[in-house]
């Protein structure tokens, strides 16, 4: 999981003075909103890194087509325990197999990290006040879940489970005191 | 019952320490409450009136002797020496100080238990029929499937943050003592004709403030496809669930307002995880996988087809009465499951102290292979009992306090813990309780008056069921006092009690002083008008309300001017 502080953020929305371009111009790491990217897609040539950010009421299936086209799905979390955005983002990995960048932004807390990388994101945008070592902290928990996710699509059962806990060990036994 | 593996053992202890390191974060300040809130409640930890509520999961209401005993110890050293085991198979702890909630999640986590989606928007602990695995009229043991999908809905990432609470409920013997119908998902399992194992089941049913029974969606679910089923329902749910208001927001009212339209959408979204998204093969339950949890589920060594023994003619009564009402019939010949009544006076229904805890685990330990049961009517249950042993057992019970010969009488009543802990609560349920079994403490009546539901919540969040009891008591707020809702014939589902139902309101609400009066006039009114033979439910369906609330109302002395 990659954490995007958004003064180093290669991507950018396009905004005028009277709030979004309805039709910006073609540039490189655009990021759009759904209703100019439906502006411009039929212009922009293809090959062009582009991103738009989805809401989260939005049905994911509706950009399936534009998928090959987007390098970067930004979803949204409104509110930090509103989870339709964790569906969307494993859609389009599972089910879409979209393999570009899948964003978190909002209200995104340390706390959700765990989620967020299981159900497919890549990046996160933390919400200002949030501590990167503790998302850190966040992913280190647990060895191994129950349920298949886009990262181990096995679930338990169908895993070695004993060879994985072995694993777990001999790699904190490798941190042993080492302050880590 | 399932037995821990060295994953699932480290799988708690990860969630304990992961706990840990989020209050220590909330107690630097770095975790306000507004985010932290959401966090505790998905490992049981509830804010009440008083002090944090701890809400342990109890997966399908099994318990073993080691795991009460240390439930036991975790009362007297954190809390005030009791607990409270809810409807929903779960024990509650209300006493407990949040600077301690890492220190207990350690204690419980080292018997293997836990917090863990007791409580928050996401999918709860799944319950079952206290008598799984022993019930006489069982067509299929409903655990192993429990625990498949316990494991399943465990920190499932993309269902952690539903619009609002997510229940199932699973049962597999002819009656329905785990009241499906009124969860989110109730799932029965059967058999269909060729012998082959399946689920029906039910989608949106709930109580609260709009009670709605599920609709059934699938009459026949192959056992292996059970996950990616769950996945489409709740993904669906996920999607289309209304969070814009909270009272509207259970999976209830997404099935009421889009009926046939919810059921096309999970079909398809059904058939597409099958036919579609990566990985899904393999959430279909292998056979295998199958055999090795049902493994778990096998008889205790040593439970074998016994002689019945005879119940000798001159037994005295209060021992018949007894093997009347707590002792239940049993799959293995020579066998019988007895519950422990937690219904007398002088506690609340559900509760039992930390010395009961041990009696009971004690009881376990010496007559049921260690093993123990939570019901859902709020009353332990050993299921491995010998029939010979019956007599020693009785003896036993009685001198721990759980031998009270009630069971599903009308001093077995569900009640919630109410305003004396509750912050929800509009009103006070255990003063209520109290005086009701006060009232009706002569055991010759109570076997007189004969089965029934009687169900109290202390506010419209229905955690005691009011809507299914036979007779349902709701607290309401009035100007700032409590006040009493009554009503008649709800049912939970079972053989007894007809095709699950919210009972109907029998008039305006009335004083907590006149409950005892309204619940004995309308007892009276069914001693009046019952046929022979007729049980209260029966008599309230073929004479309707009239007779009742003329006579609950002229119970009216505080509430006349109403």
């Amino acid at each position: 999981m990659k954490f995007i502080s958004t003064h180093q953020d290669l991507w950018h929305t396009v905004g005028g003075e009277d709030g979004p371009q309805p039709h910006p111009p073609a540039r490189e790491r655009s990021l759009l909103s759904l209703e100019q990217w439906h502006a411009v897609r039929d212009t922009w040539p293809a090959g062009l890194a582009t991103g738009v950010i989805v809401p989260n009421s939005v049905d994911i299936e509706t950009l399936a087509t534009d998928l090959p086209r987007l390098a970067l799905v930004v979803l949204q979390f409104p509110k930090w325990v509103d989870g339709r955005a964790y569906s969307q983002a494993r859609l389009l990995r599972v089910r879409w197999r979209f393999g570009g960048e899948i964003r978190a932004t909002g209200d995104v807390l340390v706390d959700m990290v765990p989620l967020l990388a299981r159900t497919g994101f890549d990046t996160a945008q933390l919400r200002p006040d949030q501590k990167l070592e503790a998302a850190e902290r966040a992913l280190s928990y647990f060895a191994g879940h129950y349920q298949g996710d886009v990262l181990q699509p096995l679930p338990a059962f169908a895993r070695d489970l004993p060879a994985e806990l072995a694993q777990a060990k001999a790699s904190a036994d490798l941190f042993a005191g080492q302050g880590i | 019952m399932y037995a821990y593996n060295d994953f699932d053992r480290q799988f708690v202890r990860q969630r304990a320490a992961q706990f840990r390191d989020q209050l220590d974060r909330h107690f630097a300040g770095e975790l306000p409450e507004d985010d932290f809130r959401a966090l505790r409640l998905q490992n049981g930890w509830y804010v009440q009136r008083h002090a944090p509520m701890l809400r342990v999961a109890v997966p399908y209401g099994e318990l073993d002797s080691r795991q009460l005993h240390e439930l036991a110890a975790i009362a007297r050293e954190f809390d005030r020496g009791y607990g409270h085991f809810t409807t929903r198979q779960n024990l509650q702890y209300n006493w407990i100080p949040l600077t301690q909630a890492a220190d207990v999640m350690d204690r419980l986590a080292a018997v293997d238990m836990h917090g863990i989606q007791t409580s928050g928007n996401c999918i709860r602990n799944i319950t079952s029929d206290a008598l799984a695995g022993v019930a006489a009229d069982e067509q299929v043991d409903p655990r192993p499937y429990g625990e498949v999908m316990r494991q399943w809905s465990t920190l499932h990432p993309e269902f952690a943050f539903l619009p609002r609470k997510f229940k199932i409920a699973v049962s597999g013997a002819d009656e329905d003592r785990a009241a499906i119908g009124w969860h989110d998902v109730g799932l029965q399992l059967l058999k269909n004709p060729a012998g082959e194992v399946g689920f029906r089941v039910q989608v949106g049913g709930g109580m609260g403030r709009t009670p709605i029974i599920g609709s059934v969606i699938r009459d026949f679910l192959p056992w292996n496809q059970i996950l990616c089923y769950l996945e489409a329902i709740v993904r669906v749910y996920n999607r289309y669930g209304r969070r814009d208001n909270l009272y509207k927001a259970r999976i209830k009212i997404l099935v009421k307002a889009e009926g046939q339209k919810y059921f096309d959408a999970v079909e398809a979204e059904f058939n597409r995880i099958l036919q579609e998204d990566v990985g899904a093969g393999t959430q279909l339950i292998p056979q295998a996988e199958f055999d090795r949890i049902a493994a778990s589920f096998v008889r205790p060594a040593g439970v074998q087809a016994r002689a019945e023994p005879a119940t000798p003619a001159d037994a005295p009564l209060a021992y018949t009465r007894w093997l009347q009402r707590n002792v239940h019939a049993h799959q293995v010949p020579g066998y019988r499951a007895v519950t422990l009544s937690l219904k007398r006076a002088g506690l609340p229904p559900g509760d039992a102290t930390a010395d009961q805890m041990d009696g009971a685990a004690t009881l376990a330990a010496d007559f049921s292979h260690g093993e123990l049961r939570v019901t859902h009517d709020q009353n332990l249950l050993l299921p491995w009992v010998q029939a010979s042993d019956m007599p020693a057992l009785f003896e036993a019970a009685r001198a721990g306090g759980f031998a009270t010969p009630n069971i599903g009488l009308l001093t077995d009543m569900i009640n919630c813990p109410g305003g004396d802990f509750c912050a929800l609560a509009n009103a006070r349920s255990i003063p209520v309780a109290a005086a009701i079994t006060e009232r009706f403490a002569d055991l010759d009546e109570i076997h007189d008056i004969g089965d029934i539901d009687l169900h109290i919540s202390g506010c419209i969040n229905s955690c005691g069921h009011h809507h299914s009891g036979h007779i349902g008591i709701l607290g309401v707020d009035k100007d700032g006092s409590e006040w009493y809702q009554v009503s008649l014939g709800g049912s939970d589902g079972s053989t007894l009690s007809g095709d699950s139902v919210a009972g109907k309101v029998i008039g305006p609400s009335f004083a907590a002083e006149e409950v005892p009066d309204v619940i004995e006039a309308v007892i009276d009114t069914y001693r009046a008008e019952r046929r022979a033979g007729e049980r209260f439910i029966h008599t309230v369906r073929r004479i309707g309300l009239p007779a009742f609330k003329a006579a609950a109302d002229a119970q009216r002395h505080l509430t006349a001017a109403h």
